[in-house]
């Protein structure tokens, strides 16, 4: 079509499996996802600017298996794409698009030889309550990687006390639905939000669902790269 | 009831349901997030609760401030009809516009005279918003001055204005903050040729299509004569040439106009069709009285034509804001010195017809209508040099409903008569249906 790229099937968003959230799923009804339509070529990586939007917040959260670490750590020295999610999130167009989308692109980063140890992914959990270490676990299935050429961090944290600052600093609102009794649901309203984060922890970057396109993320991360080198076309 | 609807869902349903979708979910309402950026999360489904009308202050009337006025909207309520809340923020600074942050919780107000940004906080608690930050650095940082549209973009809030701190002539541009209030980027506005018509450097509002990586933007004029009186402007034959005649067609992430396109009349607010089978955006030229329709080719390029005349161009009815349906099939007018109300079927957008008109007013202004398009909603002032003089000078919020065929009043709030101002842009919200904080374990969860 002209160069052009149209995800997800003519004009339509598709809705699919989600391909790897866990072990956690593998025996459920996986959720589905509903990409948003792509119908454009993107701009060829370093053609552009990402522009600085504000600094990536620094706090304490919690590996797989409980350790605590600086989130610091994994938003800085690697070009970092960070999701805040909730593991039981339902909604097609939420954390199951966000994670697919993850998924999508490490593949197109994994086939590119020159991104290899450039990038790093983190999924943090914005719910300390339910997502605890072992339920993160479970999410990430065989995606998390400590190591290797594009590691994949699965995190938690111990209490709201400990995550609301960093929530606070990603600009991530998130509420609690009530049922008509004003009672606490499991459904958690928020913004479907992933961040692209630079070697010097600046978020350079922000994703919500319209924006989920991975050829167009793809070149984000590669305009970073080039950045970085000192490449410009 | 529902209020509020899960993350994004809504806005992502706009794209996937264009016939062959597969969830069975319904396409939700969409109307007044058509008329600013949809990209938010928490949009309402069902009544709304509160009407906000940023407010021009009016010297000796009341505390002669600009102000957030906050209306009752909700017909439930005991209080329906009623002013429950008018937030001053001192001084007069040509209140004009707003925009809600992409979380929803924060309305961006701007002043096109003083260049001031208000942020309010109107999440916490929609009936009593509150002033949390007023961001002064645009003219200082950017060389812009008349901040006028605020569009949510993810974690970031993209400025159009309308002059220069220079020459307060109508060469602006576009300015980036992120939701904290600090500047992240400016774009000036295109004056090269691009794609076979020549820039001229105004700007007036902005929208984006996620789907094609588009921004379009339009063209009005500087702060030279949008602060002239109005009498005055239309005798000045010089200052009546210095108004904007084009649009661009933006790549949105490169933040880079690819084409500009002939648009003469001063091109206003800029109306993205939401319905996932389109490819199409609607202006109103506010001096020629036309709809301009802009599509793009199957080539790819964008082509704007002329596709309707708003009444008799040759009285001026000086169309000053349009708002789209959720499906993309209809489309209100507001012309200003009739004081018309007017309908248009876009059913066909190359030849929308004009099937409904309503005199609403002795000067009318934004228009609004609810998610649903039951509720629509207009106020009256245009700017506080353009608006008419003595017993036209009416200054109000008008609500009706639409049953399709006839608007009929349901409430009013005399703007003079409250000792308010100037009623000008309008947005929507509702009482909260969720709560901060970590969702219950499964043990303690609700039945729903």
């Amino acid at each position: 079509m002209n160069g052009r790229v149209v995800a997800a099937g003519a004009a339509l968003a598709a809705t699919l499996l989600v391909s790897l959230p866990g072990s956690a799923h593998r025996n459920e009804q996986r959720p589905v996802v509903a990409r948003p339509v792509m119908d454009f070529t993107p701009p060829p990586a370093g053609s552009y600017t990402l522009n600085v939007i504000h600094a990536a917040p620094d706090g304490l959260v919690a590996d797989l298996d409980g350790r605590p670490r600086r989130l610091s750590e994994l938003t800085r020295g690697r070009i970092t794409l960070l999701s805040l999610v909730y593991t039981y999130c339902p909604d097609p167009t939420g954390c199951p698009l966000g994670y697919e989308t993850s998924v999508t692109l490490r593949r197109l980063i994994l086939s590119d030889a020159r991104l290899h140890g450039r990038v790093r992914f983190v999924s943090l959990s914005f719910d300390p309550v339910n997502d605890s270490p072992a339920a993160m676990r479970a999410y990430a299935g065989g995606n998390a990687a400590a190591h290797g050429p594009l590691p994949w961090h699965f995190m938690t944290s111990a209490s709201m006390k400990e995550l609301g600052p960093i929530l606070d600093g990603f600009g991530q609102e998130i509420e609690v639905e009530l049922d008509p009794r004003g009672r606490p649901t499991r459904t958690i309203s928020h913004m479907l939000k992933l961040f692209l984060i630079d070697r010097a922890g600046r978020v350079r970057e922000i994703y919500s669902t319209a924006f989920l396109h991975p050829e167009t993320m793809l070149n984000d991360v590669r305009t970073l790269v080039m950045e970085e080198d000192g490449r410009r076309p | 009831m529902i209020r509020h609807i899960c993350p994004s869902l809504l806005i992502l349903l706009v794209f996937v349901f264009s016939g062959g979708g597969v969830l069975a979910v319904p396409r939700p309402a969409l109307a007044d997030e058509t008329c600013n950026s949809p990209y938010t999360t928490r949009l309402i489904k069902g009544q709304e609760d509160y009407v906000h009308v940023w407010t021009l202050g009016v010297e000796g009337l009341g505390d002669g401030s600009d102000k957030l006025v906050t209306i009752d909207a909700n017909p439930k309520s005991a209080q329906y009809g009623k002013v429950v809340h008018a937030l001053p923020v001192g001084g007069r600074g040509e209140a004009h516009h707003m925009g809600f942050t992409d979380d929803r919780k924060y309305l961006w107000a701007g002043g096109l005279d003083d260049s001031r940004i208000h942020i309010f906080d109107v999440g916490t608690d929609p009936s009593k918003p509150k002033l949390v930050q007023t961001v002064g650095d645009l003219p200082q940082k950017t060389g812009f001055v008349g901040p006028h549209t605020f569009y949510a973009l993810p974690g970031r809030m993209l400025v159009q204005a309308l002059s220069n701190a220079r020459d307060h002539g109508g060469a602006t541009g576009m300015a980036v903050y992120n939701n904290k209030g600090e500047l992240v980027a400016k774009h000036d506005m295109p004056t090269t040729e691009i794609g076979g018509a020549k820039g001229d450097g105004y700007g007036y509002d902005l929208a984006i299509n996620p789907r094609k990586n588009a921004l379009l933007t339009s063209s009005f004029t500087g702060w030279n004569n949008y602060m002239m009186d109005l009498g005055k402007l239309v005798q000045d034959g010089e200052a009546m040439k210095r108004f904007g005649a084009t649009m661009a067609v933006w790549d949105l992430k490169a933040m880079k106009p690819k084409q500009i396109l002939s648009v003469p009349g001063a091109p206003l607010e800029v109306r993205w069709s939401l319905n996932p089978k389109d490819n199409w955006a609607i202006t109103a030229t506010a001096l020629t009285s036309k709809l301009w329709l802009i599509r793009q080719d199957a080539k790819g390029a964008w082509q704007a034509k002329e596709v309707a005349t708003i009444g008799d161009p040759a009285k001026i009815p000086l169309p000053v804001d349009i708002s789209i349906t959720a499906d993309g099939k209809g489309l209100w007018v507001n012309t200003f010195m009739d004081g018309t109300t007017r309908y248009f079927d876009l059913t066909n957008p190359d030849a929308p017809k004009q099937v409904y008109t309503k005199s609403t007013g002795k000067q009318i202004n934004m228009i609004s209508q609810s998610w649903d398009g039951k509720r629509v909603y207009i106020t009256s002032s245009l700017l506080a040099n353009w608006d008419k003089k003595g017993d036209d000078n009416e200054q109000f919020l008008r609500a009706f409903r639409w049953d399709g065929k006839e608007l009929t009043l349901a409430f009013e709030v005399d703007f003079t008569r409250e000792k308010l101002g100037r009623a000008h842009h309008m947005k929507f919200t509702a009482k909260p249906a969720a709560k901060t904080g970590a969702a219950p374990p499964p043990r303690q969860t609700a039945a729903r």
